[in-house]
Formats: C-alpha cells, structure tokens, sequence
C-alpha cells in the first residue's frame, strides 16, 4: 500500500494543489523520444520544458519545433535559448512528415522558434512543412503556430497558401506586459497578423481558422484579458487558449498569481459567449495541448 | 529475486536539467504495486506523482528527500521477486 491517497495537500510544494500532475506509467514515451532522435527533430515540448510533456508524449503525440533549436528573440517566459541561429535543415519537413506518418498523427502541430535573422523568417520553410505533410497523411488536419514575421503580409501569405487548417499565432499576453514579457513583440501588429491569414482564407479552402493563445498568472488584470479577448474576435480569431504561465527557471519572468480552475472555466464561459468556435482554457492549458480535442470543438468555417 | 532501478521520467526539464525529490509516499519495505505511486517530484513548473513501474517490494531509496536528480537518475529500488 503507498500512501499516496491520504496525502490531500503536497507538502513543500510551491505550487497549488491543481498544479499537481501524475506521471503516466506505459504508452508511448519511449518510442516518442527515440523517434524524434532519430530524426534528430526539436520539440517546442521539450524546449519549453513544457508540463505536459509526460501526457502528451505518452499519448504518442508532440508538437514539432522547426526552424532550429534556438531562437533570435529573448521573449522572458520562455525556456527556448537565444544561441545565435544555425543553417535551416532541407530534409526537416521531410522529416517531420515521416515523425507524423510514424506516429499515426491525425493532428498535426507544428511550430517553430523566430527567426528574424530569415529574409522570410522562415515562411517559405513553414510552407514546405506543411506541404511535406499534406503529401504524406493527405487526411491530417496540420495546424501551425507561427512567429509573427515582423508583420510582412507575404510571409503570412506563403504560410497560408500552403493549406494549413489553422493558422495560429499567440499574442501570449496583454499589451501592458509586451515590454517585460515579450520586448521584441508587438501587440497590434501580431493581431494584424491573424486578420491577414483570416483575409487571405476568404475565397478559399484555408486557414479553416485562426487561433491564439494567452498565457494567464503573467500580472494582467481581468479587464485586460477581457480586452484581448474581445480584440482576437475582432481580428476574426475563431480559436482561444488560455493557460497558467509557469516559469520555467528563477531566471525567468516570476509567476505573479496562481489562476484557480473555477477562474478559468469563467474565461472559458465568457469566451465562449464572445463568439469563440472553440475555447480551451485550464491550469496546463497550452496552445498544443490537446489540440485535436481543441478542433472538434468547431463546428462552422473561417467567419465561425 | 530480480531488484529493478526505478528511474526518473522525463518531466519536461531538458536533458540535463534535474528536478527535485519533494518527498517520498513509501518507506523501504513496503509493498507497492505497478501504478502505486512512489513519490512526488518538483520541476520549475509543476508538482508530480511518479508511479511505480512495476510490482514489488520497495527495498532502497536512493534519492533522498529535496535531492535533485537527473532525468534517468535512479529513484528507488524495488525487488520485483521473479
Ligand atoms: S501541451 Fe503542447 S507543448 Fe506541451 S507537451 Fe503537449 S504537445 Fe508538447
């Protein structure tokens, strides 16, 4: 007998009780890694030390980072390191194509870090991904969360005329906050970025829709959330994620506040009644996780 | 009698990166079975539960309470009595 069902409350824990996780025992962890090794593929799972990792590897599921292992930009909630950045790889959207095959994706995310240092920051490599995909597992739905491309309305576009079923891009958090937590981010351009992939869907086939993401425990009031909210819809957003931010060393940004779950099934409500076709919105909520669960939810098309 | 390392799962943190014992649900001797859970870890951004991988009888642990330990490191020993 453990012990473990009379212990309520973690002792020495720094977290709440609902930031508590179980360890999967089995599924499909081991052959998750030895894949992604063998292809020698990044994911934003492990390089955000994201704490989900555990489920969603044991799910047989991960969301693939493109682009490079590191990143241009120093955004301060993320674990990504900032090294300098190394030559694109020419097979990587091969590979991740053979990753999603291997693994029996029917979702397929896949993300990358920025790369400004790209004359296209890297669209036309997003776009051979999402290709790649297509050819391979033509029935996959293939999501991509891309960086914000400075704002160049060509890059959003060669990203899109590839087909990607949803186009995501997180505005992470409140404008407020894009100086401390993102520097080299800016706020309205990155709305301008969902409002271009939804214009360019118009007429056609994809984005199906756009999606965005905040990271909630970051400092920002409610009414600020409120406002974001109401500013994604008005770019057309049709998907949101809302999850707790966690810092992922002391040497990051440090958690303001502890969200509680009833807190984030209001956001989830109030969203909702804003006209959201799907919302996900929870403590280890990201904007991966569970994505495919996430897409059932929407019913309507790219105006939803 | 065969005695398994129970390992430490990868968490999340990057290969190298350790997450810390926060303490321990069993004691050396006790009886557990596959899925019991032995003890909870701390990583920068959640508390976790690690289950045993198997059924036996806890013989040793290894990590101490608020040691870190490295993902693979071992956690504990459990004789599994095959
Ligand atoms: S939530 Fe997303 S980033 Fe985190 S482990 Fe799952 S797929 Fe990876």
């Amino acid at each position: 007998m453990t012990k473990a069902s009379d212990s309520a409350a973690p002792r020495r824990s720094p977290f709440p009780p609902w930031l508590r996780k179980r360890v999967p025992t089995g599924g499909e962890a081991r052959r998750v890694r030895d894949l992604l090794a063998e292809l020698r593929l990044e994911t934003v799972c492990s390089g955000a030390h994201c704490p989900n990792l555990p489920e969603c590897f044991a799910r047989g599921t991960a969301t693939f980072m493109i682009l490079g292992g590191t990143c241009t930009r120093s955004c301060r909630f993320c674990a990504v390191p900032d090294d300098p950045p190394g030559p694109l790889r020419d097979d990587e959207p091969g590979a991740v194509a053979e990753a999603a095959a291997r693994l029996g994706l029917r979702h397929v995310v896949v993300t990358s870090v920025t790369r400004d240092d790209l004359a296209d920051g890297g669209a036309g490599h997003f776009a051979r991904t999402i290709r790649a995909i297509r050819q391979r597992l033509p029935k996959a739905v293939v999501e991509v969360l891309v960086p914000d491309f400075e704002g160049r309305e060509a890059d959003v576009e060669t990203v899109c005329a590839a087909g990607p079923d949803i186009f995501n891009h997180n505005v992470e958090t409140v404008p407020r906050l894009y100086p401390a937590v993102r520097p080299q981010a800016d706020y309205r351009r990155s709305l301008d970025v969902l409002a271009h992939a939804l214009r360019f869907a118009a007429g056609r086939d994809r984005p199906r829709f756009t999606k965005s993401g905040l990271m909630v425990g970051l400092g920002e009031t409610h009414d600020e959330v409120r406002a974001v909210l109401a500013d994604l819809r008005g770019a057309g957003c049709g998907i949101v994620t809302i999850g707790q931010y966690l810092a992922p060393s002391p040497a990051h940004v440090p958690v303001a506040r502890f969200v509680e779950p009833e807190e984030f099934a209001a956001w989830e409500a109030e969203a909702r009644a804003m006209g959201f076709a799907a919302v996900a919105a929870g403590p280890f909520v990201r904007s991966s996780y569970h994505a495919d669960r996430v897409y059932e939810q929407c019913t309507g098309d790219v105006t939803a | 009698m065969a005695v398994e390392d129970v390992k430490l799962p990868d968490l999340g943190e990057d290969a190298g990166d350790m997450a810390r014992v926060a303490f321990w649900y069993v004691d050396p001797g006790d009886q557990v079975e596959s899925g019991d859970e032995l003890l909870q870890m701390l990583t920068d951004k959640a508390t976790f539960d690690v289950p045993s991988p198997v059924a036996g009888k806890v013989v040793e642990l290894v990590a101490d309470e608020d040691q870190e330990v490295l993902v693979g490191g071992v956690l504990c020993r459990i004789d599994t009595g095959d």
